[in-house]
């Protein structure tokens, strides 16, 4: 592949404004892929290989491919680099790349809407299991609270999320 | 009684609210009063606002945090994802610049972040504050001779600079061992401890991928305790190990049956006596036979008043 200075220029400054700062630290070491869990379960496009991937500035040619949003944001990558590069901030970075471009699957929107409309990422009705188990119907949390889900969705409204057209 | 402001995030007061129940039970019990943080959301998940934008979510998680600043307690989390996404909006905050931009946010809601509550996981309210003497002398039954395999979760235990409380060495973990051999019973070592269950991001995005991580792990324990009793604190890791073993058996994946799972704090209100109805009551995994096996008449220590 031919590699072009503006295209690294650019993605670099993509993952930085997304939060991935330490990313120039990488040297391809290795260790954030042999400790992650994404990567032992078969996704390709994660830790070592993704920054290597942006580092020769791919961008859009992996915008499709769904491994960031496999990352379990569990941190061992970020524990163990030596360099101070934080794979899992670079990860969500380019994950955020991804959702701003909203390349990210339809079933993803679920959370968005159930987040901005009870406060609740995950959302089921829980009156009866709440019943049977002797609690009030229900929860003191924002689902049951409409000055909370207002607050929710001012700050959503307020957001490059409000920008995106989901709600 | 010393207060804690009890953030309950979504699955366990909406899919599994027999793990809130317990916290209700044991707490109280254990001399700690946790308080309701009336209002809050989700932490938020990281499939949602942090996988958009960074200040979002720190706006979402600090307007969580500002509830039980109000309330001047510090909060306890039961799920993992929360107690690791609250810690990490919190650490975030400490770039004098972000916390500009963010509370900029929380001003359009009429709320400040002032850093002045500080983020537990029930586990370690149960191991610091409480500590395992004090569950030892609270027990009604004994768990002795039966087995536990331990799950601690990942979002416990990395990275370590964001969390207020952390283990000695967060690839052993052993808060969560201690705090089930208080109850009695055998904590055997298991090669993939630390390993990630597959639960999150991963099954949403892939659940063959997260079916096959999880099994890894699940065999490891089945071959290398025996276990009677799988015991967590991470609600993700509840669901996972509840809702996929029964699927790798009929999928014939696994050649023994799934292994009954529990919180760390349902496990614990039953060995307290307390009404498995309540603090048990819903599962995939048939739990009945060893919940009357841990409430049965031969593991009574005392009459608890």
């Amino acid at each position: 592949m031919l590699i072009s200075q503006d295209k690294i220029n650019e993605a670099v400054a993509t993952i930085v404004g997304y939060g991935g700062h330490g990313i120039l630290n990488c040297v391809q070491c290795g260790a954030c892929s042999a400790i992650c869990p994404g990567v032992r379960a078969g996704f390709p496009l994660l830790c070592r290989n993704l920054i290597r991937h942006l580092l020769n500035g791919e961008l859009e040619e992996i915008i499709e491919d769904s491994s960031s949003w496999g990352c379990q944001a569990c941190c061992r990558c970020t524990e163990v680099c030596p360099r101070g590069v934080g794979p899992q901030e670079i990860v969500f970075a380019f994950r955020r790349y991804q959702a701003n471009q909203l390349a990210f699957s339809t079933s993803s929107v679920t959370s968005q809407m159930n987040l901005y409309e009870t406060g609740h990422a995950v959302y089921v009705n829980p009156t009866e299991a709440r019943k049977k188990v002797g609690l009030p119907e229900q929860t003191p949390t924002s689902a049951f609270n409409d000055r909370a889900k207002e607050e929710i969705q001012t700050l959503i409204n307020n957001s490059p999320m409000g920008e995106l057209g989901l709600f | 009684m010393e207060k804690i402001g009890l953030y309950l995030g979504c699955n366990i007061p909406l899919k599994a609210p027999d793990i809130e129940q317990s916290f209700r039970k044991v707490f109280p019990a254990l001399g700690i009063e946790p308080v309701d943080l009336e209002g809050a959301s989700c932490c938020p998940a990281w499939g949602t606002a942090p996988s958009f934008d960074l200040n979002t979510w720190c706006a979402i998680s600090c307007r969580n945090i500002t509830i039980a600043e109000a309330q001047g307690v510090d909060i306890m989390t039961g799920c993992n994802s929360c107690f690791g996404l609250l810690s990490e909006a919190k650490h975030y905050m400490e770039e004098p610049e972000r916390r500009k931009t963010v509370n900029g946010l929380l001003k359009a809601i009429d709320r400040e972040f002032k850093g002045a509550s500080d983020i537990y996981h029930v586990a370690h309210v149960l191991h610091r504050k409480v500590g395992v003497q004090k569950i030892r002398e609270k027990l009604k039954y004994s768990l002795d001779g039966l087995k536990i395999a331990y799950q601690t979760g990942c979002h416990a235990l990395w990275p370590t600079k964001v969390y207020k409380v952390t283990e000695d060495n967060p690839y052993q973990p052993t808060i969560l061992r201690e705090l089930c051999e208080a109850t009695g019973a055998t904590v055997p070592h298991y090669s993939r401890l630390e390993g990630c269950c597959g639960m999150g991001g991963m099954r949403s995005t892939d659940a063959e991928k997260s079916l096959k991580l999880f099994r890894e792990k699940l065999v490891s324990i089945k071959e290398e305790t025996d276990a009677d009793i799988i015991v967590t604190t991470c609600s993700s890791c509840f669901l996972q190990f509840d809702m996929s073993q029964p699927i790798l058996k009929e999928r014939g994946l696994i050649d023994f049956e799934p292994i009954p799972t529990f919180y760390y704090t349902q496990l614990l209100a039953l060995a307290m006596g307390f009404d498995p109805g309540q603090v048990a009551a819903i599962s995939q995994i048939d739990r009945g036979p060893i919940i009357g096996e841990i409430q049965s008449e031969k593991r009574l220590i005392k009459e608890v008043a």
